[in-house]
């Protein structure tokens, strides 16, 4: 076994037209919180859902546990997807099960486990995000924060081996926020799990990572570790670490010239 | 010119592709099916969203258009003396037609509709993604059992409305009208035919039911996850059923009532 | 779990339900006897034309529905219409061998169905018998010509 868990080599895809990904090298080590960080729309989710074989890579090649996720069968990536956790954005509860029965969900179908071991397994997984008792609710009754927290009990019901976090911390409060970094990073150390923490709250982020990319434009424009990256005098790291608006990363979509724009618009308006 | 027509072929070529989507789906769904105890409770979950659900409005509906089959009808039969003939034309016109085909519309309206919000729904809220990223498959675990729920809830609801609807006929017939009650039964019964109108009924539910949970369950996982690609494809649901179900009813009537 | 209990209950009558309408669909509306096959006996009547009769056309006695048109076909010897009916079997051997069969219409423009009238003779019909005294469909167009051409012969 190497020490990468999951390797990501000259990545390239795109969406429609949209190249989303142009040569992208990742290494995620056994044991580390891996950050992936960069602005809104770089495919930090989209980069999950490949490791995840969600989707398919244009080319290049993505191995999680020395295996090829493009190159399995559809049953084989299920067993590969038992092995890996995955806590979504908006945390995805099935809308229809309680609390409990979500969490018990991964348990029931992939081990032929007893009622009372299935009983005990959610109620240490539930304690452990702290929400032993809200067991009883359905998901619409819970906060944004608890949902994230009763997800990430589901993610770890199968002591999985890679847990892949998307955005945990977009709108949060301060507090539930801090009790998500928190809690990651004790996951991370006591379960002896592996991390991939994709983000775009760096402050927090950076924290708790053991190695951060950052991707702009399809591409990791910097990696290293926390302290590396703060040092760095790079113009992008220092826009993004420093929380920039304007600078090597654009604040502007791709647009024509702005003055041009407007005369254009006044041209137009003259002739009608 | 030649970009209009490019752009006719690409919607042509669009089309074609969710054809073939679309059938990839129901194969990679419906294949391997597990048969545990666990598939069997989701189907009889789906079974009662789908069909117990949508008995009222069948059995409602049903019964006001025996009532005004046998209205109508009754006014026409009296002038030329026939209205013994009530009970052969309200039966003949719901088990041939009526039945299966307003049935199989209120199915498209109130089932299909909701299957494809709530599948929708799931994908836009990530439920499906994370359900395939614990290693579940939800084209066997969410599709499969709406499907075959589906499949099996549209015939049985035929079923009942074409009784509710024929009793909705006796009702105004013979209780209001005063036909005579052994004329309306048995004239009934010499003309309807088992096989060639009760059972080729059945038969035409069952491809309706094929066809609106098909294009129901397909709308809700091909969607565009967002509100606005949500209430789109709940539109198209109904409305591509409702053409679907016309355009097979006329082709089925052909095939089985042309030589009679 | 009580909520799964009733979905699985609601379900149970759901199908109980839809097997009852179709029993009631065979047996009320279209009028299927389950043991039709027993409980009846076929004999054949050849017919120089049918009109509009069809196979499941009524089979009469003295205005009574006694049987039913099992089916039509063309003998290609005669070139006559061969029909075979099916009766009950609790007239059997209680016919008379020469009971004659007529096509007829019910009312100016209803249904044509079969109608017996029992003869005299001792030897009764039984099972396969053919029916010798038959009389076709009266056609409505061949009539009004018949009496156009006779009121104009006189």
């Amino acid at each position: 076994m190497t020490e990468n868990l999951a390797v990501v080599e000259d990545l390239h895809f795109s969406r429609a037209a949209t190249p989303i990904f142009s040569g992208v090298n990742l290494r995620v080590r056994r044991g580390q919180i891996t950050a992936v960080m960069g602005p809104s729309g770089t495919g930090k989710t989209t980069l999950l859902k490949l490791l995840g074989g969600q989707l398919q890579p244009a080319s290049g090649k993505i191995s999680v546990f020395d295996q090829e996720v493009a190159r399995l069968e559809r049953s084989a990536l299920f067993k590969l997807r038992s092995r890996m956790g995955m806590l979504f954005q908006s945390g995805a509860l099935f809308t229809d099960m309680s609390v409990y029965e979500n969490v018990a969900f991964p348990l029931r179908v992939h081990t032929d486990l007893p009622e009372t071991m299935v009983r005990d397994l959610v109620l240490i997984k539930l304690e452990a995000v702290g929400l032993r008792g809200a067991r009883d609710l359905m998901p619409a009754e819970l906060s944004g924060g608890m949902t994230r927290r009763v997800a990430l009990a589901r993610a770890i019901a199968l002591d999985p081996e890679l847990l892949m976090y998307d955005e945990p911390f977009v709108g949060q409060d301060p507090i539930s926020m801090g009790v998500l970094v928190q809690l990651i990073k004790r996951l991370n150390q006591v379960l002896g799990l592996t991390s991939i923490i994709v983000s775009h709250d760096i402050g927090e982020t950076l924290s708790i990572a053991d190695y951060a990319y950052i991707l702009s434009g399809g591409r990791v424009i910097a990696e290293g570790t926390p302290a590396e990256l703060e040092a760095s005098k790079q113009a992008e790291v220092r826009q993004f670490v420093g929380g920039l608006p304007d600078g090597p990363v654009p604040f502007h979509y791709p647009a024509a010239d702005f003055s041009e724009d407007l005369f254009g618009i006044a041209k137009e308006a003259d002739h009608a | 010119m030649l970009d209009l027509l490019a752009g006719l072929g690409r919607k042509q070529l669009d089309i074609l592709a969710a054809l073939g989507r679309s059938g990839i789906f129901i194969f990679q769904s419906l294949v391997g099916w597990p048969k545990s105890t666990e598939a069997l409770s989701l189907w009889v979950r789906q079974v009662y969203s789908i069909g117990v659900l949508s008995l009222i409005i069948i059995v409602v509906s049903g019964l006001f258009i025996g009532m005004v089959l046998a209205l109508q009808g009754y006014t026409i039969l009296v002038d030329f003396g026939a209205e013994q003939a009530l009970g052969q034309m309200v039966a003949l016109s719901l088990t041939r037609e009526l039945a299966p085909v307003v049935a199989a519309l209120l199915f498209a309206g109130r089932a299909g509709s909701a299957l494809t919000a709530e599948i929708g729904l799931m994908k836009a809220t990530e439920q499906l993604s994370s359900m395939e990223m614990i290693g579940v498959d939800p084209l066997k675990r969410i599709v499969a059992p709406r499907l075959l729920a589906g499949f099996f809830a549209l015939p049985l609801l035929t079923l009942v409305f074409a009784m509710v609807g024929v009793g909705g006929g006796w009702l105004v017939g013979v209780d209001w009208l005063g036909v005579d009650g052994g004329a309306f039964w048995s004239n009934m019964q010499s003309a309807v035919g088992f096989q060639q109108d009760v059972i080729n009924g059945v038969i035409k539910s069952l491809v309706f039911a094929l066809a609106v949970t098909w294009i129901a369950v397909f709308q809700g996982y091909d969607l565009v996850p967002t509100s606005e690609g949500i209430s789109r494809a709940t539109t198209k649901t109904v409305v591509y059923s409702s053409l679907v179900i016309l355009g097979l009813d006329f082709i089925l009537t052909a095939l089985m009532f042309s030589n009679i | 779990m009580p909520k799964q209990r009733w979905v699985e209950i609601s379900v149970g009558g759901f199908m109980l339900l839809g097997i009852l309408a179709l029993v009631f669909m065979a047996l009320k509306v279209s009028g299927l006897t389950m043991n039709a096959d027993r409980n009846s006996f076929q004999v054949e009547a050849y017919f120089g034309d049918i009109g509009g009769l069809k196979p499941r056309s009524k089979v009469t006695l003295a205005g009574v529905t006694v049987g039913r048109v099992a089916a039509i076909e063309l003998d290609e010897e005669w070139f006559e219409a061969r029909v075979v009916l099916e009766m009950n079997s609790s007239l059997q051997g209680k016919l008379s061998k020469d009971t004659a069969a007529a096509i007829q219409t019910a009312g100016l423009l209803g249904d044509n169905y079969i109608s017996l009238t029992p003869g005299i003779e001792d030897e009764m019909l039984g099972p396969g018998d053919t029916l010798r005294d038959t009389q076709s469909a009266l056609i409505l167009e061949q009539l009004i010509n018949q009496f156009i051409t006779n009121s104009s012969r006189d």
